[in-house]
């Protein structure tokens, strides 16, 4: 019998799921989830996605790591580059990127930096992070942080490192944020989009074995549920298998 | 002609605790330090212990965009005052040290991101005044970021940023060879914003697993990637970048990393007894880099690092 769906597996098909062939992306900080559903994409529908724009191109890693900066989780890249290289990529964007953060809130802005006090007299100080630019230029990306609680959840965050819709589209707007900006969130309990009207987010879908009451419980601020909201679809057996047996092979996504 | 000397090529082949103190001086007239390397892979960390042990203080730490276990440690030596760098952690885990005395005041740590560090050191290595940045929006570090202007495009006409250079004091890198003038090959598969701080900097100063020789060097100029025109001083340090990894030489030794940032957050929650034990133990205590090695598990436990760095 097979193992049950662990919640990063779920995670991993619903990204993948959005990725197309022929794109440009790269998985972001907290590499993990993001590299595995770029391979499922690339084992599965999408042979011309090129990973690239982190410093490497196209890595072949013999399982998954927690960061592709090591380069035992490169394997044997087609090739490197170097932060010059990356400061290119930044002003020319990349189809996708993946974010996640400390605190995430209504409007997908993501806060690295501090919780609590100011910058320079902070409650608790963050790590910060080094790509701002790969939210705005490029044409899209995903917020997939592995919890989902009432704190990492809120309303306003204390700082925004990595904007997201900012306060709606006037803001976005007016900080000459053109591109789509955060698709959508996907967490270990749900996926979560915005409202296309007020770039509000809100549920879309909840895993199997979750409730959007629950759901909610586990948010800062009000996700508007006024109807049923649809379980996200389960993995595929194909998914599966390809994610188990070729990517994931020493179950990283199960641990 | 009479009573002239040949001169012979210099060697830049220094000795670590040499090497250390030249850098301390010159920090000590400027305090700004880059260091090599990104997050866990290639950093230069054995002549950051060795300026600790030779008494660096105030220094102004700049790096590739992602820093943690070696900006922790010299925070957590008292060698600090402020940080230019944008990601500041040990990636599976906060850093400690930096997160104690960022919040106590004690350590002021910029907010900036990736273009802004490397468009500084662009700009210090390419001799201009300033280098544009066009991919910075929304963001609140654009309203805390010290280093960058906003600016008028003279071509577009549309409000864009410049930051002025870079320009590193003294510069740390770490590579698997170098030959005896300075030369340095990385056989890591990145190389990270390594050859731009090379030639960003007033003094670069590198550590090598081993120094080849020049014939090495010769049969293969384009493996260079940093000559030693850019190189003041090159150390031959086994394990130099330990308990960082050097790729393919050996892997990052996750578990030191992880035992010291237990000690760091043990000193957090008040009880730095062990903290002040790890840097006693590994930083000014040991005489040379053999000895280092025999206080972080010997040359069999590194051996395993080696291993490791090999599987892929």
């Amino acid at each position: 019998m097979r193992a049950a769906i662990s919640p990063l597996e779920q995670m991993v098909v619903v990204l993948a799921r959005d990725l197309a062939d022929g794109e440009l992306g790269a998985a972001g900080a907290a590499a993990l989830v993001p590299m595995a559903a770029i391979a499922l994409a690339r084992e599965l529908r999408a042979p011309n996605l090129t990973v690239g724009g982190e410093m490497f191109f196209n890595p072949e890693p013999g399982r998954l790591y927690p960061s592709m900066l090591d380069d035992r989780a490169l394997g044997r890249c087609e090739a490197a580059e170097t932060f010059i290289e990356l400061f290119g990529h930044s002003h020319h964007g990349l189809d996708f990127f993946f974010h996640s953060g400390l605190q995430h809130d209504a409007y997908g802005n993501i806060n690295l930096h501090h919780v609590g006090g100011t910058l320079h007299a902070p409650g608790m100080r963050g790590p910060g992070a080094a790509n701002l630019s790969y939210c705005h230029t490029s044409t899209r990306f995903y917020i997939c942080p592995t919890l989902h609680t009432a704190r990492n959840f809120v309303e306003k965050v204390d700082f925004i490192t990595i904007p997201g819709h900012l306060s709606g589209p006037e803001a976005k707007r007016a900080a000459g944020l053109t591109n789509e900006g955060p698709r959508f969130v996907v967490t270990p309990r749900a996926v979560l989009d915005f409202d296309p009207e007020t770039l509000r987010m809100r549920l879309k879908s909840v895993h199997a074995g979750h409730t959007a009451a629950e759901v909610q419980r586990h948010t800062g601020f009000d996700l508007g549920i006024t109807q049923d909201v649809p379980q996200t679809p389960l993995p595929t057996e194909e998914e599966l298998t390809a994610l188990r047996e070729r990517i994931d092979k020493t179950g990283t996504l199960r641990a | 002609m009479e009573g002239q000397t040949t001169l012979t090529r210099r060697s830049k082949v220094t000795g670590l605790q040499d090497a250390a103190r030249q850098a301390r001086d010159a920090l000590r007239e400027r305090p700004d330090l880059c260091l090599g390397g990104l997050f866990k892979q290639g950093r230069p960390v054995a002549l950051v212990r060795g300026l600790l042990a030779a008494g660096a203080k105030g220094l102004h730490v700049y790096s590739s965009p992602g820093a943690g276990y070696d900006v922790d440690l010299m925070i957590a030596a008292g060698a600090v005052e402020q940080v230019f760098i944008p990601g500041v952690t040990l990636e599976n885990r906060l850093c400690p040290n930096f997160r104690s005395a960022v919040e106590a005041g004690q350590v002021t740590a910029h907010a900036l991101d990736a273009l802004t560090v490397v468009g500084g050191l662009m700009a210090s290595a390419h001799g201009v005044p300033f280098q544009p940045i066009d991919a910075l929006r929304g963001s609140d570090v654009l309203k805390h970021n010290p280093l960058i202007r906003e600016i008028d495009c003279p071509f577009s006409g549309r409000r864009i940023h410049a930051v002025g250079p870079i320009r590193p004091s003294v510069t740390f890198l770490h590579a698997q060879e170098a030959d005896r003038w300075g030369n340095l090959r990385h056989l890591s598969t990145m190389v990270y914003a390594d050859q731009l701080m090379a030639r960003a900097s007033d003094m670069v100063i590198a550590s090598v697993d081993r120094i080849v020789s020049d014939e090495v060097i010769l049969d293969d100029p384009s493996r260079v990637t940093v000559p030693s025109h850019y190189v003041d001083a090159v150390v031959e340090v086994p394990y130099g970048a330990h308990p960082t990894a050097s790729f393919p030489n050996y892997a990052m030794d996750e578990d030191h990393i992880d035992a010291y940032a237990d000690l760091g957050d043990a000193a957090r929650a008040g009880d730095s007894e062990g903290l002040d034990a790890y840097i006693a133990r590994h930083v000014t205590g040991p005489k040379d880099q053999e000895d280092y090695i025999k206080t972080v598990g010997g040359a069999e436990y590194l051996a395993q690092l080696s291993a490791e760095a090999r599987k892929g």
